[in-house]
């Protein structure tokens, strides 16, 4: 195999890490943000929530930063075709990421019960829409986006924002990521809290837990009557990265599931998903809270994995002008790019996994609110 | 093919400066502050005075509230290039998305994480550690601004990559050309050390302030006096750097640096004057007067007596071949595009330097199409297209004058507040205080101005050169742009009037305040279930 | 542990040394960003410092 051809397979095998890290770690802290109302019910509880999350939620939220950079500089095409396409979908998830950082650095500086209890509602907005974006996004890319390209690469939209948002399966798919993002909050505030905060984020956990599997499985059939994209014609995986040319494309009921025929192994990705989600549900029930964060990322390799086996090698397909689908193969950086970026991870990864780990060593233990109200340092 | 909607266009501009220099409002205090405070917590670490201690948790308070927004409005950078310049990112993202990852991965991830550390790490790590802390947050800010100045310069000054014809765009090919770009390196210094001029006053202004209240003596005393010398030495960096900026536009942007000094015709030196004030008419290309200061002009640019430097009207007559030029290669491109003919790639390849200028016609041409234009059109479109290649002379002219002014009342600010607190002589200076208080918001205003000189003047191009800025924006309809703008419009006042309202009262409250906990008022009391109205559920 | 201590130390001196050699060569601006900033810390920190000790020697002196 090329090198080029097998840099892109790199590449894309990292954007799934990426997705499988963004939802376990940015949806933990979403999911935090959507409970805070709920497991707390006064300031002292909820100012207890905020700080389990407190010294980490920046570090995380940067994963979600990186995907963005990461699609930029590896998948420029899909970078620029994508966030155009879904343009006010994008710019209410940018709304609602932004309102984040402030929301935590602002909401305890005051004293005010107007100021904190709007921050609050700030917080369940900007834990739940972003969650729901991104499961929706999902939800978009395997249904097809209306577009196409000029000849010299400039985009054109086909249709209009609307049919991105209001659609039963992309309803569904922003829920199972809402109710996976709750179930890892909930386990979170479970590690680090105490009653009576402990078990309210239980309850909820184990019913993001099971919300999840009811939706996973529901998803599973959308998908499989769905009109997936094949391609009709082998592509060169070295070929240059431009959509214009070089990729035959239909579009038939069904298509999502023949990778799945050609491969019987992939079944194990959603098994692993189901699997991950009953252990979830159990593990919360039996208050193992740690084994209960572990099977959260169980969840999310799942799911991602189940959407990315059943669409590889597309990445974005067009229902308009299927040819110009953008794939893995069609919508990279060049092989000098890719090769820079995976230096610079294969550096760089490490490190951040090394700090963020001391991180978390130096901030570990439980959260109490006597200690909260008494330490001007905390949100 | 779709037509380009010079409305779309425009608002698509107007939501990226306005949302940039928001963004840049809050930059230059991160990376200033950060490495006050490590000053700051040095002198305690090194003399184990409290009191040191004291002022980096202070003055880390309002450091927090500014990064905060800092953090939100830069998430708010990175999407609009795809959102709004779609075709921007797709042309130059393979070189431009680089800098972005590696600015994510090294700098803003260990700015992040720290910064956790840095705020709830004060009694669970040691001295040093915490030193440690908060120089690695320093740096990872400072680090982040170098690699979006990297990713910055190579808009300005794209080395490093070449045009690929099979890929129609722009491919990195050189890694060490774009990180150690001359124009990236003088950039990012310039701009850190500006944020470190900001940060300065900011500090000496807010310390000013407690003076003149007779408030808070000795840590007021302090502060202002570490403030004062850490901002005239870094005032004196800023002009330094702003002159090799100067010097670096002359060779790879000269209409950059002939609109920065309003200068309609080339240069006779020696005796060419420094244009001080004036009133550029960018509409009939002129200067409605001129207060200038003589032999100053060829020096100040090129640092020799006698080169002269090429004015507007001979850059805008120079550009006629390369417009022509400009199309053929733009027509051969697009049918090599079709075609894959290596006739069609000889012709691009004769012609590719101009590719750009021909990019440029597309607006001037019939049905916003170079490629099938006729021989009677082209000499029109030609002229139509030469003036476009010059950049707003009236808004690059003045933001750079009252970038430099201020830079030069900085100096004289510094310097004097730096000599009156060494002599110890503050609370007689009473003028000299409230001079400090007010000045806070300038350092701020000038680093705006800066932006605006440097992006102003690299239009009518995004990819200097290669890729006008018209052509760069994605193709919404004007409806998506005015929502996205009013949305921006609402969340931003409310994050100012926020951040502000945080500000002053922190600022009012001192740093004992800051000292004693933070005891939760009546109403808001630990278990009251029933007291706050979100109890509801 | 002493010894440690001086390879640890070694390290630092070593990385500085090649970091100076390389990037004063490829990046001199970056190179004097690097020098410029440390020199402006100390010098500032020297200044708090300075102040303490006029502080010190004339402690009825005002501010």
């Amino acid at each position: 195999m090329e090198l080029y051809a097998l840099l892109k397979l790199i590449w894309a095998a990292l954007l799934c890490i990426l997705f499988i890290g963004l939802g376990l770690m940015v949806g933990m802290d979403m999911g935090v943000g959507t409970l805070l109302r709920f497991v707390g019910r006064n300031d002292g509880e909820r100012r207890t929530a905020l700080n389990i999350i407190g010294p980490h939620w920046d570090g995380n939220q940067v994963w979600f930063i990186l995907g963005g950079g990461a699609i930029f500089a590896a998948f420029p095409t899909l970078y620029a075709t994508s966030f155009s396409v879904f343009y006010v979908v994008m710019i209410l998830l940018l709304f609602s990421m932004i309102l984040r950082p402030v929301a935590f650095e602002y909401r305890s500086k005051a004293d005010s019960t107007l100021w904190r209890a709007s921050w609050d509602w700030v917080f369940l907005i900007s834990g739940f829409l972003p969650m729901f974006i991104y499961g929706a996004a999902f939800g978009n890319i395997l249904e097809g986006v209306g577009y196409h390209f000029g000849w010299n690469g400039q985009y054109y939209q086909d249709s209009s924002f609307l049919s991105y948002l209001l659609n039963p399966f992309v309803i569904l798919c922003g829920l199972m990521s809402v109710s996976l993002s709750v179930y890892q909050g909930g386990v979170m505030l479970m590690m680090r809290s105490e009653n009576p905060i402990y078990s309210r984020a239980r309850t909820y956990a184990q019913r993001g837990g099971l919300l999840a599997i009811v939706l996973f499985a529901i998803g599973g059939l959308f998908i499989s009557r769905m009109k997936g994209f094949v391609l009709t014609a082998p592509v060169d995986p070295a070929m240059p990265a431009n959509p214009l040319h070089g990729q035959h494309v239909a579009q038939l009921a069904g298509g999502w599931l023949h990778n799945y025929a050609a491969h019987p192994f992939l079944w194990l990705l959603p098994v692993l998903g189901f699997a991950s989600m009953t252990l979830s549900v159990l593990a919360v029930r039996a208050q193992k809270a740690i084994l209960a964060w572990w099977s959260g990322l169980g969840c999310w390799i799942g799911t991602i994995g189940t959407v990315a086996a059943a669409m590889f090698p597309f990445l974005m397909p067009s229902t308009t002008a299927p040819d110009q689908s953008l794939s893995i193969w069609n919508s990279t950086a060049s092989a000098y790019g890719l090769t820079c970026m995976l230096v610079v991870a294969l550096i760089f990864v490490p490190i951040i996994l090394c700090y963020t780990s001391w991180c978390y060593y130096v901030m570990r233990g439980k959260v109490r609110t006597a200690d909260i109200i008494h330490d001007s340092h905390s949100y | 093919m779709d037509l380009i909607n010079p409305t779309v266009v425009d608002l698509s501009r107007f939501q990226f400066a306005l949302t940039a220099l928001y963004h840049f409002m809050f930059v230059p205090l991160t990376l200033g502050l950060t490495f006050m405070l490590a000053a700051m917590e040095t002198v305690y670490v090194v003399t184990g005075r409290k009191i040191y201690k004291e002022m980096a948790q202070f003055w880390g308070k309002l450091f927090g509230i500014n990064f905060a927004i800092g953090v939100a409005t830069g998430i708010t950078m990175e999407f609009e290039f795809g959102t709004n310049w779609s075709m921007y990112s797709r042309f130059f993202g393979d070189m431009f998305g680089t800098p972005l990852a590696i600015e994510g991965l090294m700098a803003f991830f260990m700015e992040s994480t720290f910064v956790g550390l840095m705020f709830f790490g004060w009694d669970r790590l040691s001295k040093q550690a915490h030193l440690a802390v908060t120089y690695l947050v320093a740096l990872g800010s400072n680090l982040s601004a170098l690699w979006i100045l990297i990713a910055n310069a190579s808009m300005n000054v794209p080395e490093g990559a070449h045009f690929d014809p099979d890929t129609m765009r722009m491919q990195f090919d050189s890694f060490v050309h774009v990180v150690f770009n001359p124009d990236a390196q003088s950039k990012f210094v310039h701009t850190s050390v500006a944020g470190y001029v900001s940060a300065a006053l900011f500090v000496m202004g807010i310390s000013a302030f407690y003076i003149l209240r007779g408030q808070h003596k000795q840590f007021a005393a302090r502060s202002f006096r570490m403030a004062a010398l850490f901002g005239i030495i870094s005032t004196v960096a800023v002009i330094t750097l702003g002159d090799v900026l100067g010097r670096m536009d002359y060779e790879k942007q000269p209409t950059k640096i002939a609109a920065i000094e309003g200068l309609w015709h080339t240069s006779k030196p020696p005796y060419e004057p420094w244009i001080l004030a004036a009133l550029p008419d960018d509409a009939k290309q002129e200067n409605h007067f001129e207060i200038g200061v003589p032999f100053v002009l060829t020096p100040l640019i090129t640092h020799d007596f006698n080169t002269p430097i090429t004015g507007l009207h001979e850059l805008e007559d120079a550009a006629g071949p390369r417009i022509q030029s400009g199309i053929e290669a733009v027509s051969a491109l697009r049918r090599y595009g079709e075609t894959h003919q290596q006739a069609d790639l000889d012709v691009f390849q004769a012609h590719e330097a101009d590719m750009g200028f021909g990019f440029l016609a597309t607006r001037h041409a019939p049905g916003q199409d170079v490629t099938t234009l006729s021989a009677e059109a082209l000499p029109q479109v030609i002229e139509a297209t030469k003036p476009d290649i010059l950049p707003n002379v009236f808004v690059t002219f003045w933001a750079f004058r009252l970038m430099v002014f201020l830079a030069l009342y900085f100096f004289a600010l510094f310097a004097i507040s730096s000599y009156v607190s060494l002599k110890n002589r503050l609370e007689r200076n009473r003028l000299l205080l409230r001079l400090c208080l007010w000045s806070i918001p300038l350092p701020i205003l000038a680093t705006e101005f800066g932006w605006i000189t440097a992006e102003a003047g690299r239009q009518p191009w995004t990819v200097f050169n290669r890729l006008p800025t018209f052509l760069s924006a994605s193709t919404h309809s004007v409806s998506y742009m005015l929502f996205s703008l009013a949305g921006f419009a609402v969340l931003y006042s409310i994050f100012i009037a926020a951040e502000l309202y945080l500000m002053f009262k922190f600022a009012r409250l001192g740093p004992e305040a800051h000292d004693t906990p933070q005891t939760a008022p009546d109403h808001l009391h630990l278990g009251g279930a029933a007291s706050t109205p979100a109890a509801a559920h | 542990m002493s010894l440690l201590r001086m390879a640890g130390l070694a390290i630092v001196l070593v990385i500085s040394l090649l970091f100076a050699v390389f990037v004063g060569d490829q990046g001199p601006w970056y190179f004097s960003w690097v020098i410029g900033t440390v020199m402006i810390i100390l010098i500032s920190g020297a200044g708090a410092i300075l102040l303490d000790a006029q502080m010190d020697s004339s402690s009825e002196k005002e501010v």
